[in-house]
């Protein structure tokens, strides 16, 4: 008793001490809750910004009066089977051609059909001029399978697949024999998207990007905020735990920091002037960016072309014949003519 | 005799330096064992829930979604109970320590949960003050 009562002898009361300790255990608790929360909260943005809802494309090229074929293609590298069109050039003699094939590339949560820019009437358009169009459901969008958003980073591998199918897969009109060379269009997220696979596949000899933003990290700081109405602060922990569930890494999914590589193969760099009026949408800077970037390269062979009156992804509704004009003209000089005629 | 009690003393003393160092070191070894915990099990989590994606690929994307979901979810729960009841053990010890006197230890390791407290919520405070460049 004697011996216990010394112990206590010159220590600080026992009241302190609980006193701390409760306050120790009130900090842990507030920093676990906090970082639990914005665990949750993080987990959630992660799964909105990569689930979208597939919608089947609203028409096909027969609605126009072109001639096609339905293809499925794997794509490269984790062989997801996308579903789309093969439509044949059509040559002024009425002839049906695949010497020029254009890999068509559809923007965010849209279609091959995508109503929003026109890619089917457009598709059709360059198949009346002599080129054939190769128009394919990407990844999680829709009749191709499901799949991550990943803002272009797997999209591309879409875009490889198809070149592969182009090069050695079972081609719809075997009597026209394999294409003589490859080209593409995207618009948005299709125009990202094909840069970043152009920047790897020597096989896509020129590409038109309509609308293209330069870097995804500036839009998904923008707009995870303001569409999910909340706090900048979990943008960071959304896109670190999208890397976590879906292996996605938005922070190198950047069309900018690869274009240079697609030289001296030739770029259309397409924006409408007034894209991002909503400041929803790819600001025009994105183009000069894109375009400065793709001219550092030697030998680079970069146009640019700023809409007047276009909105974002509208430049071919807005300039109508004068964009398909435009696109062929780029295409022939990239290409070459046709010459399954002579 | 006067040098012996002199040596005495400072012996004693040195002891005392000595077992209170131990004391501390003892004290911050025991307060950061649930963040040694939290590490290990969240750590793990992560390579897990990569695992599972990998494992589902062929299951189609919501199969895989489920399962990556599944692992980080239960991953996330598992540290933190595992976390909630290092804490409960180590501040029930710093209890028994405070009963015993044995402050320098029990401090210690309250210090050691306090910086442990810090490092759990630093994510949010990085996310906080994390640049951003925001398209206009």
């Amino acid at each position: 008793m004697i011996t216990q009562t010394s112990s206590h002898v010159g220590q600080k009361p026992p009241a302190i001490g609980r006193g701390w300790r409760r306050l120790v255990a009130t900090f842990l608790t507030v920093s676990v809750v906090v970082t639990s929360c914005f665990s949750v909260v993080s987990l959630y943005i992660a799964i909105q910004i990569q689930v979208v809802k597939q919608t089947p494309p609203y028409a096909t090229p027969a609605s126009l009066g072109a001639q096609y074929r339905d293809v499925t293609f794997p794509s490269r590298d984790d062989h997801l089977q996308l579903q789309g069109w093969f439509i044949p050039g059509v040559l002024p003699t009425g002839q049906l051609t695949a010497q020029r094939v254009i890999i068509m590339v559809h923007g965010n949560g849209n279609n091959r059909a995508e109503k929003s820019s026109g890619l089917l009437k457009l598709s059709v358009d360059l198949a009346r001029r002599g080129f054939a169009v190769l128009a394919y459901d990407s990844r999680g969008a829709g009749q191709s399978p499901p799949a991550a958003r990943s803002f272009g980073l797997f999209e591309q591998r879409d875009v490889l697949g198809a070149v592969d199918f182009l090069r050695t897969g079972p081609l719809p009109y075997p009597a026209l024999g394999r294409p003589r060379a490859i080209a593409g269009w995207g618009v948005s997220l299709g125009a990202a998207t094909l840069i970043l696979a152009a920047a790897q596949e020597p096989a896509i000899r020129a590409i038109v990007s309509d609308s293209a933003f330069a870097d995804i990290l500036p839009l998904l700081e923008r707009d995870i905020p303001a569409q999910g109405h909340i706090p900048s602060l979990f943008t960071p922990g959304g896109l670190l735990a999208a890397q976590v569930l879906y292996g996605v890494d938005y922070y190198h999914t950047a069309p900018v920091a690869v274009i240079a590589s697609i030289a001296p193969r030739p770029i259309l760099l397409i924006q409408g002037a007034n894209d991002n009026e909503n400041h929803t949408d790819t600001p025009v800077t994105n183009l000069f960016t894109l375009a400065a970037a793709a001219r550092s390269a030697p030998g680079a062979h970069v146009q640019t072309w700023l809409v007047p009156g276009a909105t974002h992804a509208q430049a071919y509704h807005v300039e109508g014949t004068a964009y398909v004009d435009q696109l062929v003209a780029f295409y022939t000089a990239a290409l070459g003519a046709d010459t399954s005629a002579s | 005799m006067h040098t012996y009690t002199r040596n005495d003393a400072a012996g004693r003393g040195s002891t005392r330096v000595t077992k209170r160092g131990a004391g501390v070191g003892r004290g911050l070894l025991v307060g950061l064992i649930p963040l040694e915990l939290l590490a290990a099990v969240g750590g793990m989590t992560i390579p897990l829930t990569a695992l599972a994606r990998h494992l589902y690929e062929g299951a189609g994307f919501f199969a895989q979604q489920q399962a990556a979901v599944l692992v980080l979810s239960v991953g996330l729960l598992l540290s933190l109970a595992v976390f909630a009841m290092a804490i409960w053990r180590v501040l029930r010890r710093v209890a028994a320590w405070q009963q015993s006197g044995a402050m320098a230890q029990a401090n210690a390791a309250l210090w050691a949960l306090s910086a442990t407290a810090l490092l759990v919520v630093l994510p949010v405070v990085l996310a906080l003050f994390l640049p951003q460049h925001p398209a206009p």
